[in-house]
Parts: C-alpha cells; sequence; structure tokens
C-alpha cells in the first residue's frame, strides 16, 4: 500500500442518508471527501418523508443533525448540481471528471432569506412535491432544504430562454444572483470512490389497472408522504383534492412487482407507518390494505404490524386487479388468494410501487465499469462474502443503489463502506 | 380580564428541535407574538422546575417549554425527564395557588416551524386571557 | 482584569435593518455596565465582516463579545472561530438571535426593536458570567476486543487490524467459524460454508496483528472508549486456565445465536418423534464430517422420499419474523432434490419473507422445480408405522393433513445465551427479546448506548451472513474512524461537572444521566462526572437537589442572567 491509497481523498456519489453517513465517518478520520450530488440540495429521499417506521420518528429532525454536521465540516467539500461524466485509473488513484451545473445563486453571499421567490414570474410544478404544487423558476424545493440556497431552473427561467427578466436579482439585497456563472468541469483525484445514488419509485404510469393518473381519489405513496408532510403541499392535512378528508382509505402494495421481478422489502412497513399516521391524524378513518405476503422481517417489525392491526386496519390478502370510478367513490376489485372476486369502496386509494435503481444508474454503471444485476441495482463483488464491494478494487456501493433496503441497512452499508475504505488490511 | 396588558412569556427552548423548529417559523415569516422572549438550552431535561418557578416569581406571565418528541431526544432521554418534571411541577404551582395554565410543556419538531407558531400564539393567546400574574404585585424579589 | 464587552448588530443586509432600529439597539446598550464598543455592521458572517470583527476585538481589547445577529444554528461557530483567530476564547462570546426569531417574525418595527434590546441585554447580562472554556483532548488506545469467533467477528477482526491496531479476537470453543462453518452450503449462490469460511480464518491466521484466543472467555471489561480494561481467561483441556490482561480502545459484540427451543412446544414432535429435525440438525447431516457422513437420511438408514418443512415454528411464541428462514428453505429443497432426485417436498408458510433484488428469483426457481407452497399452519405433527403426518389449517380454516418422511422445522433464531452475560457486563440494554440493542435503531444500527462497544451479527437481530458482514464492515468503519493511531480524542466542551462541597451523594443525576457518565466515588461519597463520556444535555444539573451538578457554558446563574432581563 503506498501512501497515495492510504490518504487519498474519497468520492462519495449521492448525498442521501447513505452519502451522508459515508462521508462523515471518513472526514472524521482525516480523509478528504468530495461528496457529489446530482439535486441543489441533501438528503435525498429520506427528507421527503414525515415519519418513518417503526418508531415513527420525524425524518427530518433524525437526520438535521448529520445534515448540519456535513455542511460544517472542513472535510467534506459538497458539490451540489453535479454529476460524474468519466472515471479513469485504478484504486488509490481514480481521476474523475465531473460535471457541475451553474447554480446562479453564490452559495456564500446568499443568506436564504427567499426574498427572490415572490418576484418570479414564473410557475411550474414542483417535483419534490410530487407536482402537488408549484415552484417558481427559482425556488428550494422544500421548506428546510440544505443548503439553504435556491437554484435557477434554467429550463423554466424567462432569461435563460431569452426573455428580459432580472426579478429576482433586483429582489435580493445580497447581490447573491448571478447569471454570469458558468457550468464547471472538475477533475478530481480521488483513491476511492463510494456509489450512493439511492433509489427511485417504480413509475405506476406503466401499469394501468389502478387508475393513477386518471382518476382523483388514486394517489401514489410519494405523493401521501408528501401531503402528510409538515412542511409539504397541505402541511400535513389529509385531504382529497376536493379539500375533505378522505373517510375511507385503500392501500395497494406490491404495485410493480410483477414487472420489476422482486420485492422491495420495504413497502409493507412503509405502508403500515402510513397506516398509523393517518389513522392518528384522522381516527374515524377506515383503512384497508391489500398485500400478498407480509415482509415484517427482524426483531423489531412485527411488533409494530402488530400495534398498527390493533388500531383496526383491515388486512385483505389479495391481488388487486383494478379501480374505478363508481359514483363518487373508488371501486377497487380484487381477487383473494382462493380466487374470490370481491370489490372495495374507498374515498381514497394509496398505491404502494417497487423501489427501482437511481434513474442514471445504467449511465454511472458503464462509467465505473461495474456490473449491475438484472434488476439494474449496482452488483456486489461476492454477495455472500463483499456486499459493499464491487468488481472494481476501490469502488465501493451503499445503500439502495445496491438493492432496496431500509435506513437501517442503508446506514450500515454506508458505514461499511467507510470500514472498507478506511482499513489498512488487505 | 388582562385587557391592554403586554404579558413577558419565557420560552425555554432545546437546541436540537425547538429551537431549530422556532427558526423554521423565522425562515417561513410567520408571526411570532413579540411578548415571548427565547432561551436556549442545549436540552429540555436542563429546564430545572426551579429556573420555571423563578420565572413566575420574576414576573413572567407564561413560562413555555419546548422540546424533541418523545423519542426523538437528542440525548436519548431527556425529554422523558423534563415531562416528569413538569407534571411534578404542575402539582406545586397548584400549592403555591398559580393557575397552571401559566406554563406549558410542548413538543415541537425541528421542521415544525408552523407547529412552533401554533404553539406559541395560542399560549399568548392564553397568556393574554389570564391576565398579569398576580405574583408581580405579591412579591417583590 | 476589568471587563471590555464589545456588541455588534449585524444588519442582515437589509433583513434586519429594515425591521430593527439599529441605532436605537446600540443606543440602549451602549451605556450598560463594561460594554466598551457598540457598533453595527452590514454582514458580519462576511469575509470582510469576519475580518471587522476580528480586527475589533483586537482593537478594543475586548474580553467578550456579544454579537446579534442570525441565529447561533447558522454561524455560532463562525464567530467562535473569529474570536478564536483574534486571541478571544470562544465561550467568552453569545449570539442573540434577531433574525429568526425577531426581526423576520415581528411585523411591527417598534416590538421588534423592544425585543431585540431585551435579547440582546440578555446576553450581556449572560456574558458576564460566561468562563472560558478549552478544548479536550484524550489519549486513546486504538486496539480493539473482538468477542466471537463466527463470521462477524472474523469479518470485523480482519478490516480493524493494522499494524499500529492490534485486534484481540475472542472465541468461546476451540475454532472459530461459528455456525457458518457448520451450513454446508449457503443461499442464493449455493456456495460452500466450510469452504468460505475456512478462506476467511486462513486469511487471518495469517494476519499478524490479530491475537486469536480460542477456548477463551472475556471475563472483565472495565472502562470507556479509548480506555478499556480487559481481563481474558483461556482454559484449554488439558492446561490450567491462562489469564491475560490488555488494554482496548473499542469492544465489538459479536457472539451469535441459537435456534429456540423447540422441545418446549410439544406438538412439533421433536425430540418425541423420529425424523423431526430443526434446520441446523438437517444441515449438521448435510455436512460431510456430520452424523451420516452428508447422506440424507432417515432413522431407519433409507433416504426420505417426501419432506414436510414447516416454517414460523416459535414464531407467535417470540413475536417477530427471523428473516433468513425462508430462504434458507429453499436452499434445503435444492440440496434434498440434488442427493435425492425425485423427493416431494412441501412448504408449510404463513407468509413468504424474500425482500431484496435476487430473492424472489431464487423462490420462484424453487418453486418452478415442483416444490410445493401451502400457505397455512402446521398444527400437529404425528407419527406412525407409515411416517409422519402432518395436520394443518389454511388461511380460510380449512383443516387438512400431509403425510411426509420428514419433518424440517424452521425454528426461530434467537440470541445466543451469552449475550445476556456480555450486555450485563458491558451494561448494554437489550430488548425484551433478548437481543443486543443498537444506539439508535434507524440511524447508529451498529453502536450501542455504550460508547465504544458495537453490537453486530445475530446478536442483536436475526439476519443473513452477508448482513452480519455489513454490521462487522459498519462496526470496523466507526471505530476506524474514531480511534486513530496517535490522535487524541475530541471530547465535548461544554459538560457537566459536580463541585464536591456541595454533593450530598444523593445519587440522583446517576439516575437520570442517558449515557452512563456519572459514577459513584464511595470513598468521598460523591458522584463523579466522567467527561470523557458525557454530552452535555444537563439532565443532572436539573435533578440535581443540591446544585452540585452544574453544565458548563449553562449554569443556573447565566441561565438566570438572561431571564431575569427578558423579564425585566
Amino acid at each position: 500500500m503506498t501512501d497515495k491509497k492510504e490518504n487519498a481523498p474519497v468520492l462519495v456519489i449521492g448525498a442521501g442518508i447513505a452519502g451522508i453517513e459515508a462521508s462523515l465517518l471518513l472526514a472524521n478520520s482525516g480523509r478528504k471527501v468530495y461528496l457529489i450530488e446530482k439535486t441543489s440540495y441533501i438528503g435525498g429521499n429520506v427528507i421527503k418523508f414525515e415519519e418513518v417506521f417503526p418508531n415513527m420518528d420525524c425524518a427530518t429532525c433524525m437526520i438535521a443533525p448529520k445534515q448540519q454536521e456535513l455542511l460544517a465540516d472542513e472535510n467534506i467539500e459538497l458539490l451540489t448540481l453535479s454529476e460524474v461524466e468519466a472515471v479513469s485509473g485504478a484504486a488509490g488513484d481514480f481521476s474523475v471528471k465531473i460535471k457541475q451545473k451553474a447554480r446562479y445563486i453564490d452559495l456564500v453571499n446568499c443568506i436564504g432569506c427567499s426574498a427572490c421567490f415572490d418576484p418570479c414570474p414564473v410557475e411550474v410544478d414542483n417535483e419534490f412535491e410530487e407536482g402537488l404544487t408549484k415552484r417558481k423558476a427559482v425556488y428550494i424545493p422544500c421548506a428546510g432544504a440544505l443548503p439553504n440556497v435556491p437554484v435557477i431552473d434554467t429550463e423554466n427561467c424567462l432569461r435563460f430562454k431569452g426573455k428580459e427578466c432580472q426579478a429576482c436579482q433586483e429582489a435580493c439585497a445580497f447581490e447573491a444572483v448571478d447569471y454570469t456563472q458558468q457550468d464547471k468541469e472538475l477533475e478530481l483525484k480521488v483513491g476511492a470512490i463510494v456509489v450512493a445514488t439511492g433509489f427511485s419509485m417504480f413509475d405506476i404510469g406503466k401499469t394501468s389497472r389502478y387508475g393513477y393518473k386518471k382518476l382523483g381519489g388514486v394517489y401514489s405513496a410519494m405523493e401521501i408522504e408528501r401531503i402528510c408532510a409538515s412542511n409539504g403541499p397541505t402541511q400535513g392535512q389529509i385531504t382529497l383534492r376536493s379539500g375533505e378528508a378522505p373517510k375511507s382509505v385503500a392501500i395497494i402494495n406490491c404495485v410493480g412487482r410483477e414487472e420489476k421481478g422482486y420485492c422491495s422489502a420495504v413497502c409493507c412497513m412503509a405502508a403500515l407507518k402510513l397506516c398509523h399516521f393517518l389513522k392518528n391524524k384522522l381516527p374515524g378513518l377506515k383503512i384497508t390494505q391489500f398485500y400478498s405476503d407480509l415482509c415484517i422481517p427482524g426483531k423489531a417489525y412485527q411488533h409494530f404490524y402488530q400495534e398498527v392491526k390493533e388500531g383496526g386496519i383491515d388486512f385483505i390478502r389479495a391481488e388487486v386487479t383494478g379501480v374505478s370510478e363508481s359514483g363518487k367513490e373508488l371501486a377497487v376489485k380484487y381477487k383473494t388468494d382462493q380466487g374470490k372476486e370481491n370489490t372495495l369502496a374507498a374515498d381514497m386509494v394509496i398505491l404502494n410501487p417497487a423501489l427501482e435503481p437511481g434513474a442514471d444508474s445504467a449511465k454511472l454503471a458503464g462509467m465505473l465499469n461495474i456490473p449491475q444485476s438484472r434488476e439494474g441495482f449496482f452488483s456486489e463483488k461476492e454477495p455472500d462474502l463483499t456486499p459493499v464491494a464491487t468488481a472494481q478494487d476501490g469502488i465501493f456501493i451503499a445503500g439502495c443503489a445496491q438493492g432496496p433496503k431500509d435506513i437501517a441497512e442503508t446506514i450500515a452499508e454506508a458505514e461499511a463502506t467507510a470500514g472498507r475504505i478506511l482499513s489498512r488490511s488487505g | 380580564m388582562g385587557e391592554g396588558f403586554t404579558p413577558r412569556i419565557v420560552g425555554f427552548l432545546c437546541n436540537w428541535c425547538s429551537y431549530a423548529g422556532a427558526d423554521l417559523a423565522g425562515a417561513a415569516k410567520l408571526e411570532i407574538p413579540a411578548s415571548l422572549s427565547v432561551i436556549r438550552v442545549m436540552c429540555s431535561g436542563r429546564v430545572d422546575p426551579v429556573l420555571v418557578a423563578t420565572a413566575l416569581l420574576h414576573g413572567a406571565d407564561g413560562v413555555l417549554v419546548a422540546g424533541c418528541h418523545p423519542g426523538d431526544c437528542h440525548y436519548r432521554e431527556g425529554n422523558y425527564y423534563a415531562r416528569r418534571r413538569f407534571a411534578l411541577l404542575k402539582k406545586t404551582l397548584e400549592t403555591l395557588g398559580l393557575d397552571t395554565k401559566r406554563v406549558m410543556l410542548a413538543w415541537v419538531s425541528a421542521s415544525e416551524g408552523q407547529r412552533f407558531g401554533e404553539v406559541a400564539n395560542q399560549f399568548a393567546g392564553q397568556i393574554m386571557e389570564l391576565g398579569p400574574n398576580p405574583m408581580k404585585t405579591k412579591i417583590s424579589l | 482584569m476589568a471587563k471590555r464587552l464589545g456588541v455588534y448588530v449585524c444588519e442582515c443586509g437589509t433583513n434586519i435593518a429594515d425591521k430593527v432600529d439599529i441605532d436605537k439597539v446600540l443606543a440602549a446598550v451602549r451605556t450598560l455596565k463594561d460594554v466598551v464598543v457598540a457598533d453595527r455592521y452590514k454582514l458580519l458572517c462576511s469575509g470582510d465582516g469576519q475580518a471587522y470583527l476580528k480586527q475589533s476585538i483586537i482593537e478594543h481589547g475586548l474580553t467578550h463579545l456579544v454579537v446579534a445577529a442570525c441565529s447561533p444554528k447558522q454561524h455560532e461557530t463562525t464567530f467562535m472561530n473569529v474570536c478564536e483567530q483574534a486571541g478571544l476564547n470562544p465561550y467568552l462570546f453569545q449570539l442573540v438571535n434577531i433574525r429568526e426569531q425577531c426581526a423576520w417574525v415581528t411585523p411591527d418595527g417598534e416590538a421588534a426593536t423592544d425585543k431585540a434590546i431585551r435579547q440582546i441585554r440578555a446576553a450581556i447580562s449572560r456574558v458576564h458570567y460566561h468562563t472560558a472554556l478549552e478544548k479536550k483532548g484524550m489519549e486513546c488506545n486504538p486496539d480493539v476486543l473482538v468477542i466471537g469467533g463466527g463470521i462477524a467477528g472474523i469479518k470485523a477482526s480482519q478490516i480493524l487490524a493494522a499494524p499500529n491496531r492490534k485486534v484481540y479476537l475472542v472465541e468461546k470453543t476451540a475454532s472459530l467459524g461459528g455456525k457458518t462453518r457448520r451450513f454446508s452450503k449457503l443461499f442464493v449462490n449455493m456456495e460452500s460454508g466450510p469452504g468460505l469460511i475456512e478462506g476467511e480464518i486462513e486469511r487471518l491466521r495469517q494476519n499478524k496483528s490479530i491475537e486469536v484466543l480460542t477456548q477463551s472467555e472475556a471475563e472483565q471489561i472495565l472502562g470507556f472508549l479509548g480506555n478499556f480494561e480487559v481481563k481474558v481467561v483461556s482454559s484449554a483441556e488439558d492446561k490450567e486456565a491462562k489469564e491475560q490482561d490488555f488494554n482496548v480502545g473499542a469492544v465489538v459484540l459479536a457472539t451469535g445465536f441459537d435456534l429456540s427451543d423447540t422441545k418446549g412446544l410439544p406438538q412439533y414432535g421433536y425430540s418425541t418423534l423420529d425424523n423431526v429435525y430443526t434446520s441446523l440438525d438437517f444441515e449438521e447431516m448435510c455436512l460431510a464430517d456430520g452424523p451420516t457422513q452428508g447422506k440424507i437420511r432417515l432413522k431407519n438408514g433409507q433416504p426420505p422420499r417426501s419432506v414436510a418443512i414447516i416454517h414460523c415454528v416459535g414464531r407467535a411464541e417470540k413475536g417477530y419474523c427471523s428473516k433468513v428462514c425462508c430462504l434458507y428453505s429453499f436452499k434445503f429443497d435444492r440440496m434434498l432434490q440434488s442427493q435425492l432426485p425425485g423427493v416431494k417436498i412441501a412448504h408449510l408458510y404463513s407468509d413468504l419473507c424474500i425482500p431484496g433484488k435476487a430473492n424472489q428469483k431464487f423462490y420462484e426457481d424453487t418453486r418452478e422445480s415442483g416444490v410445493e407452497f401451502v400457505r397455512s399452519a402446521a398444527t400437529e405433527i404425528t407419527g406412525g408405522d407409515k411416517g409422519l403426518t402432518v395436520k394443518y389449517e389454511t388461511e380460510s380454516g380449512t383443516k387438512d393433513d400431509l403425510a411426509a418422511d420428514m419433518v424440517i422445522l424452521l425454528p426461530a433464531m434467537e440470541p445466543s445465551p451469552d449475550t445476556g452475560r456480555f450486555a450485563e457486563m458491558l451494561n448494554i440494554p437489550q430488548d425484551d427479546k433478548g437481543f443486543l440493542a443498537e444506539e439508535h435503531q434507524l440511524l447508529s444500527p451498529v453502536a450501542s448506548a455504550v460508547e465504544g462497544v458495537f453490537v453486530i451479527g445475530c446478536a442483536r437481530g436475526p439476519q443473513s451472513i452477508a448482513e452480519s458482514i455489513v454490521q462487522a464492515e459498519a462496526a470496523a468503519g466507526k471505530i476506524l474512524s474514531a480511534l486513530v493511531p496517535g490522535r487524541e480524542l475530541e471530547l465535548e466542551v461544554k459538560t457537566s461537572q459536580i463541585l464536591e462541597s456541595f454533593c450530598t451523594g444523593c445519587k440522583t443525576c446517576i439516575e437520570v444521566c442517558p449515557y452512563g457518565a456519572i459514577t459513584f466515588d464511595e470513598d468521598r461519597h460523591i458522584s463523579v462526572v466522567n467527561e470523557v463520556l458525557c454530552h452535555g444535555c444537563g439532565n443532572c444539573a436539573a435533578a440535581c437537589p443540591s446544585g452540585a451538578a452544574r453544565l458548563k457554558h449553562f449554569t443556573f446563574p447565566q441561565i438566570y442572567q438572561e431571564l431575569k432581563e427578558v423579564l425585566r
């Protein structure tokens, strides 16, 4: 082992909780870390959840100290709006080309006062909020997103489309809006790489049977998570699109499971969490869960299931064959294990989709020259012996980039990558 | 009773959750009563009942203690102790002849800016209704 | 020395200046006791602002600093660094929040100004009572003790060991390898368990930084992160018991699992009927060095023609799902089919637990090979001349039974019996099922409530080999990050301390400390805070009836000063 390998900086790709945890451990040991993140904010998917199972912890409160620690850590260089363009070299001596998109807001001058939002004349769907609310062309995705510095969406900004407009710049008292910023190309020399690019949800639009995006009462789990969020589009008020609270909810699990060919590990528990949360908010709410096999492994999960069940949730083991409109309500048609067909009426239907690898996984796998599994996740070198190592020496994977899993396992994998990188054994 | 008086309300906010929640309320430009003065502590468990009593004896019209939701305490259990102390404190205040509605224990998380606003305004409204702290005229320190 | 206080109000561009009448604020505080300078600045957190502040501290010879600006959560560290650079102890400083909690939330300018004045006066009063605090470091021992020589303990030892970091791997039995060594095949790739583990053991043995102590047990572990004193007793059969004492900086517990007792569930006929086996029994049978040299046989020496596999044995009693049983039962299917082509296999199960990218395919392939799956609960197993009969009930209430030559039970996994002993020795909480508790179920899955002690593998919960390895590497990651050879451990500055003269020895503080950071000195009959473990929450200070326990930087007098001013 040369000195170079032992003390070389590390590149962590993805600033969700896996990337954050790995970065913190590595930085604490004295290593320099480049943490690159595709979006303008850190926290990944976890910050979209109001509460997480099994203890109904407040997700944002839970990771806030880690986010603060990350932003303050002198050993960690956070590069948002950045993606890997090319990788060459080998363990101990990688050369990584990064493209960093311009934010057009100065990270140092901006104090996060949000004065630039109001004057912006452009309004588009807010992707973070699953399109349930709008944002401006200069925006932060949600209240509390970090770093607390907006970004200009050049695809929708009038100025960047050739029109005259400097409303945001005029509103800023700190000279933080800088239209002259340019995209940057950086070349980083690192000794190891951690891939922590997380997950995205199965595109429910690929199946037509649930009436998603067609029927007003049908929601995806992520949309409901945002509706539950106290910093979300409804400030945590559970309402249908009419503004009224639902009286009955049907949660449909395993959406996309057949198409994807695997069990996404966390959905049963996520659905139980939603039951717990919704029942708390609307005590009279009738909730029915449709599922195939209850996946509640480990020492803590069954207890949560029992608690939720005792709260008065109905569980129906069945395959949902269709969701249609039935007067003012929705009709959920299903077929049980024994082949019996039936229909359940509900105001609101929540679809719980499969977890997939992040959108750009294939591209990244190609650049890093690491194999992907049949399902598109990054592959471990030896699943039974090296769960966070890849076929490429010096490149590690952690979290949902490697396969669907819960937060605890994600953190453990992130810490494991740090363990392997910091290890001075062979 | 209590029209047109300017209350003095003290809020002990824990560094990790409620103080951050109050900051978030600020970032959202919510309206928080000017009568509320915040004292930052590391944990709601630091708040000694003697501190609360001292505040009341010094003329505070209301005392708010805010911490992390049970289970979320940054120091694991601090807020549980805060809860227990608060229950005992309320009993003690009763014997002193003080309205227990003058003290409030609330759980506000770091992402609950909205909720902090609600808690602060609701409490301030409550204090306005109760009127000035009778201790102000009875005891001078 | 006379105090010289400086008060600086940040305009924060227009954010504060637009709402708060800063000149009025300055006028109100300029004349207070010991305030030698009070001024305003456009943006104190900027490079220029910080330089200005540093210069001012030096120029005015300030002994204390108050800055009124944004939230301490934004820039407390920034300004503390400025103090340090200017030669002023960073704890002789107070940051007043007049932005997020004043200017931004108070629509009326006059009210906002009044509030700002009130809070700044409070800070000025408080800072008078601040004391200089110094950063503390502690020398730490980077070595590690690993208890348990199974796959988790082995992997942890491998990753941790280095020329400047010794690992002591203590194993109770005579050989390393734990349970993995006794699995002839591993799911999903059906590789050899003994093959895998023996390769790892060989690598381990060659590592000169790892001292392996088999037939040994840790009898005593005292201390804390960076400094544990360990006593290990080794007792080989024909030798005298040998004691070894050494110091380590961290401890990793990897004491593994056992299967729960199936004898206590008489309906399954385990140990009363022939040919009813637990999964571990079956694993033993399939090993080349097992009781039948690896041949799957009934008691009468014949190979079974039909096998029933019963899932979730003991699940209702234990109250949790053991996670890996469904998967290893499919492994059993392959082992049976490979040795006994044509064997009929039926699974009785409640819910299939096959999470993860590779496992559904493993199940589907199994099913396609002709294995039968009956969603049901096995209610009773009886034996007779013709073999075993398994009575079961389906979810819809239908009662039926099936015949099988052999029954394999999949019992719940529980923590090994030693787990409790170490939990007690190290003061680590166990959950109500006996598993070692993690520090935080989600955010800190391998650390324990005791700093410096880590919990990995099945001792902390039923899981697969891959997950145990992840945790072993994770614990290593945490240790390698925290205990760097030659580097001092940075300790919390704002810790609690207990004044001997005030302490009555009531021990209330010890009870309320979430970190076990307070111990009792029997000789002096007082409580003592271990500043290495103290996190500075202040619960002890709040609980102490005599005022002996004091939280630095949040003492009663300091808070009282703030209180007094805001209530004026």
